[in-house]
């Protein structure tokens, strides 16, 4: 299925590409229609650069969790779905994290601006997801409840305040 | 105070070096230590350190490789002074043999596992922080 939508999909996207360069038309009629395909075509390509990068970080959590199936760091299988459910919901203005294992299985998304500001999120065998983060001398940690259909609130502004530079973030 | 056998007292100063090996390269990026790094373990609610500096550097990886790395690479240490983690409430004791074996404990607990790990990274983030990268020049 995954091969079909695929194909059908780059058939439609370079037929909309050819028409789109090789036209011509001259009447406001043809300009429009022009510049829908163009609009057309960067929706596309923007979609595709979204599922593009969440594609290549559930990739790196697999990858991930190769690194570990021999030693005491072993993933917890939940673990690795809720990692990908969260991934996908993850914003498209959010960096992608850097992930680790964690000692109980758990997966470290950590989101680091420099030596003194990050925020260090976990996720693990429940939906609570328990996070950290560090800014200049300001700290603090708490745990949020992920529903798996958006970003917990807390999670978004703590990101945010470290790669934004906001300050004002407190903990739970 | 007594002397171990590795010829340090068995009181860990405030002024020492301790090194927390790195045995995956996601424990560290380009520039710093992670807070992963730091996270005690499971088995005894206790970090493994070494009481040792970065230098000299081939005793620290010999060090490594014969008791830390076990089956896994080896690829660097993390180094932090015991003061820095005393200042956030935890502890550092000699625990020996290996030699120069120390363990970071005293991380705080709590009845609900998430807040406890909550807490936890909090605290390994501050370490990280203050901690020396030092990257073994290949992977050992």
């Amino acid at each position: 299925m995954p091969e079909a939508f695929s194909i059908g999909f780059l058939a439609s996207y370079t037929a909309i590409n050819l028409f789109v360069r090789s036209n011509n038309g001259v009447s406001a009629e043809a300009d429009a229609l022009r510049s829908s395909a163009f609009e057309l075509i960067r929706s596309s390509e923007r979609s595709v650069a979204l599922f593009g990068r969440q594609n290549d970080a559930i990739a790196d959590i697999h990858l991930l969790a190769q690194e570990c199936s021999s030693d005491s760091t072993r993933l917890d299988p939940v673990a690795i779905e809720l990692a990908e459910e969260f991934l996908r919901v993850l914003p498209e203005e959010i960096p992608i994290p850097e992930f680790a294992a964690e000692p109980r299985g758990s997966i470290s998304l950590d989101w680091i601006q420099s030596r003194n500001r990050m925020f260090s999120l976990s996720i693990g065998s429940s939906r609570r997801l328990a996070f950290a983060w560090l800014d200049g001398t300001d700290r603090g940690h708490g745990v949020v409840a992920f529903d798996g259909r958006c970003i917990p609130r807390k999670v978004l502004e703590g990101i945010n305040a470290i790669i934004d530079g906001n300050t004002g973030f407190g903990s739970a | 105070m007594g002397i171990l056998a590795s010829g340090l007292p068995d009181l860990v100063c405030n002024d020492e070096d301790l090194s927390r090996f790195l045995t995956s390269s996601r424990y560290y990026n380009t520039t710093m230590v992670k807070g992963v790094a730091f996270l005690p373990s499971l088995a005894d609610r206790e970090s493994s350190v070494f009481r040792h500096a970065s230098e000299p550097l081939d005793r620290l990886i010999s060090l490594g490789k014969t008791y830390a790395a076990g089956d896994r690479n080896l690829h660097g240490a993390a180094i932090i002074k015991t003061s820095v983690v005393r200042e956030v409430g935890l502890e550092v004791r000699a625990d020996e043999p290996p030699p120069f074996h120390a363990a970071i404990s005293g991380w705080p607990s709590a009845s609900d596992p998430d807040l406890e790990l909550a807490r936890h990274k909090e605290l390994a983030n501050v370490l990280a922080s203050a901690s020396l990268l030092v990257r073994f020049g290949e992977v050992l």
